[in-house]
């Protein structure tokens, strides 16, 4: 699926990174490279939400990002 | 001659009940406000309101805590000496010897004579802690300041050099609890991360949890008995519950005699899977934990974690679980499932965390900070470096997961203290919660902020817990002097404001002789006092009964009619039962009223009652309903049975055309 909204970190938990997608979810980052690590950064990327992740965060769905591109 | 002057008795009565109504509506903020709380550092507040900052240093007050059994007269003395106006914090402050003083020029100076005094415990700047202005006017129903509680001075005080930041454990009350249970026995499942509790390969134990104990853990991510955290969340949750306490390092843990179980579930970037998880919760029922932790969430409802979840508990295993960090209406699983203690966090006013989830499976609200207002109010524990995991620092951190231990930990000091099922272990948690804003139950803080003094109490003694939230009658020393933040349930008066608002509409829709008198109606003691009965129950049950033994079937009657039911027949549950909050009731005694006449005002009463506290509840955050889904279906249904009610009440109400 894909997906485009803005990256964000949110000092919840031992810290985490969030995609807030233009869908109205926030997702859990995950993949993609440490440089998609960009608070304010507005991306598009292609991915797809893990089932059954269970994590310390507790924001929202679990992104695996395959492929990003900053927009 | 005698029907006037009845008649005046009544209006009396009916202008004093309304009146009663509108102040009740105003001042129930300032009810809800535990009495120590209130007077001198209120005034500080409105003092320094231009200033703006919550939760910093107020710029010229300073606050001194004397030693035991110092008088009013010596403070007296002693303030012409200094230079200041000390102010005792409260008159019950006498006990506890919390004084406050304004307007001080030289802070600093003044600070450092009166700590050389020996009869001053501690005088520091006074920090102020107010609930932040957007938050206390939105929907959160806020209790009053929660800083650090006067009374919490005494009873056990560990040496840990930064005991003074920990103010997650002074909101719950562990000096005192301390005092009952460390948590000796009790084994507490951690499943996290992991926990830094050994040294293996290039990882290291933290300093804070050394000489504590571990039960056999298990590694469900790589499989193998080493349990060690590579993350850094796992041992800050394991802090919480049973950091090494009173040994002159870091921090304190709630239940620091207990044994801690290490079971690493997630992986390094803190993810883990339903299946692991699953195994793990069946794997730490097995192996003797009498508590299990999660603090994690996430995923859809799987029906091999609800099973594992059932499977524990039914093993008489507690198992608290972290409602979520999304700020929404919905209680993340595995918190969500039958079973699970789903807990939320409160930042240290005692006010819900806006990152905290909240919602119909809500169970308790625990310390899990609020660090949007500053890095200290997050919940400090030894932990390693997220960015080095052999390294061991102190980190402030927030979220539901933080607040999810300090309940592990309590229950592990109740099971310590000889609770024996995990319902004897909700039961006291539950019944020893702090209710917020006067509600037993409420989908934003579930039964109320924990306490753990009071669950250990409540938990000997389950009358003697009920009794706080008993009326405003009765004075309930021990809490006060204890600190302890008790809020007393007063009679809440709004409902029958609703319900007379709600009557003059219903009469307006009436035309001509059909139309009774809205006084007529309202003062007929036939409709008055079922009306009365229905928003605010017997109310003035203590003023014939103060002093006397509050029982809990008293407190079950000083409350609306639609709560007497919900509790004698349901019992107290998560939620409230639709059939009661409905126009059921009403309904079925206007069956009697086609038939007989003088009892249609009864059923009027009823119904216009019910209409108030029904439309009061939908606009008041309506209460979580059984079987319905999705809770905003509350809402509707309590306005179209509210409206139901008012049909029927017009109905009763209308005059027969002569």
């Amino acid at each position: 699926m894909k997906l485009t909204g803005t990256v964000a970190f949110r000092d919840i938990e031992t810290g985490i990174w969030v995609l807030e997608g233009d869908d109205g979810k926030t997702y859990q980052l995950a993949g993609g490279d440490r440089k998609i690590k960009k608070d304010g950064g507005r991306i598009e990327a292609e991915g797809e939400v893990v089932k059954g992740a269970m994590t310390i965060g507790m924001v929202g769905p679990v992104f695996e990002v395959k492929t990003y591109r900053f927009v | 001659m005698t029907k006037s002057s009845s008649l005046r008795v009544l209006v009396g009565l009916g202008v004093a009940a309304f009146a009663a109504a509108c102040t009740g509506d105003r001042t129930e903020p300032a009810a809800r406000a535990p009495e120590p709380a209130s007077g001198p550092v209120d005034s500080v507040k409105v003092a320094t309101r231009p200033a703006g900052d919550v939760g910093e240093q107020v710029a010229d007050a300073i606050v001194v805590d004397f030693k035991d059994g110092t008088t009013a007269e010596q403070i007296d003395e002693w303030e012409q000496k200094w230079g200041v106006d000390l102010e005792l914090n409260s008159v019950e402050g006498v006990d506890d010897g919390i004084a406050l003083a304004v307007g001080v020029d030289d802070v600093e100076g003044a600070l450092e004579e009166i700590r050389q005094d020996p009869n001053v415990e501690s005088a520091e700047p006074l920090v102020q802690y107010a609930i932040p202005e957007n938050e206390a006017s939105d929907e959160w129903a806020p209790i009053p300041t929660r800083g650090p509680a006067p009374g919490d001075s005494d009873g056990y005080q560990p040496n840990d050099p930064d005991w003074d930041k920990q103010w997650n454990m002074r909101q719950i009350h562990m000096p005192k609890a301390w005092e009952i249970s460390k948590g000796k026995g009790a084994v507490v499942a951690v499943l996290d991360t992991g926990i830094a509790y050994e040294d293996n390969d290039d990882l290291r134990q933290v300093p804070d949890l050394k000489g504590q104990k571990f039960a056999k853990g298990y590694d469900f991510v790589n499989d193998d008995d080493h349990a060690n955290d590579d993350h850094g969340h796992g041992t800050h949750v394991a802090g919480t519950i049973a950091q090494a306490t009173n040994n002159k390092e870091g921090v304190a843990g709630v239940a620091f005699e207990a044994t801690l179980m290490p079971v690493k579930v997630l992986d390094h970037f803190g993810r883990g899977t339903s299946a692991d998880i699953a195994d793990a919760i069946r794997w730490a029922a097995d192996h003797g934990a009498n508590v299990i932790n999660m603090s994690l969430g996430g995923g859809g409802y799987s029906q091999v974690m609800a099973d594992a979840v059932a499977y524990a508990r039914k093993k008489g295993v507690t198992v608290i679980c972290a409602a979520g960090n999304s700020g929404q209406g919905r209680v993340e699983y595995p918190a969500a499932y039958p079973g699970a203690v789903a807990v939320a966090a409160v930042g240290p006013e005692g006010v819900k965390a806006p990152y905290s989830s909240w919602g119909k499976e809500l169970d308790i609200a625990a310390p899990g900070g609020d660090k949007s207002k500053g890095e200290n109010r997050g919940v400090l524990q030894n932990t390693i470096d997220p960015q080095n995991p052999s390294q061991s620092v102190y980190r402030f951190y927030q979220g539901t997961s933080m607040a999810t231990p300090h309940v592990a930990g309590v229950a592990a000091l109740l099971i310590a203290a000889g609770a024996k099922t995990p319902d004897q272990v909700e039961k006291a948690l539950f019944q020893g919660a702090d209710q917020v804003g006067g509600k037993e139950w409420s989908d934003q803080y579930g039964h109320g902020l924990l306490n753990a003094r009071k669950a250990l109490k409540a938990l000997k003694n389950p009358k003697e817990a009920e009794e706080p939230a008993a009326s405003a009658a009765s004075t309930d020393d021990e809490a006060v002097a204890e600190g302890g933040w008790t809020t007393y349930a007063a009679t809440n008066w709004t409902p029958l404001f609703w319900a007379a608002g709600l009557l003059a509409l219903t009469l307006l829709t009436l035309r001509g002789r059909a139309r009774p008198g809205y006084l007529n109606v309202a003062l007929k003691p036939t409709f008055l006092i079922p009306a009365l009965l229905v928003t605010v129950g017997l109310f003035c049950l203590p003023w014939f009964f103060s002093g006397a033994h509050q029982s809990s079937a008293m407190d079950t009657f000083r409350l609306p009619i639609p709560d007497w039911l919900e509790k004698i027949i349901f019992g107290r549950g998560k939620t409230a039962n639709p059939l009661v909050y409905s126009a059921l009731l009403p309904g079925l005694l206007a069956l009697f009223g086609i038939r007989g006449k003088g009892f249609r005002p009864v059923v009027g009463g009823m119904a216009i009652g019910f209409a108030g506290v029904l439309a009061y509840s939908a606009l008041a955050g309506a209460p979580a309903l059984a079987w319905l889904p999705f809770t905003f279906l509350a809402i509707p249904w309590l306005v179209i049975n509210a409206g139901l009610c008012l049909l029927i009440a017009r109905g009763m109400l209308k005059k027969e055309a002569a």
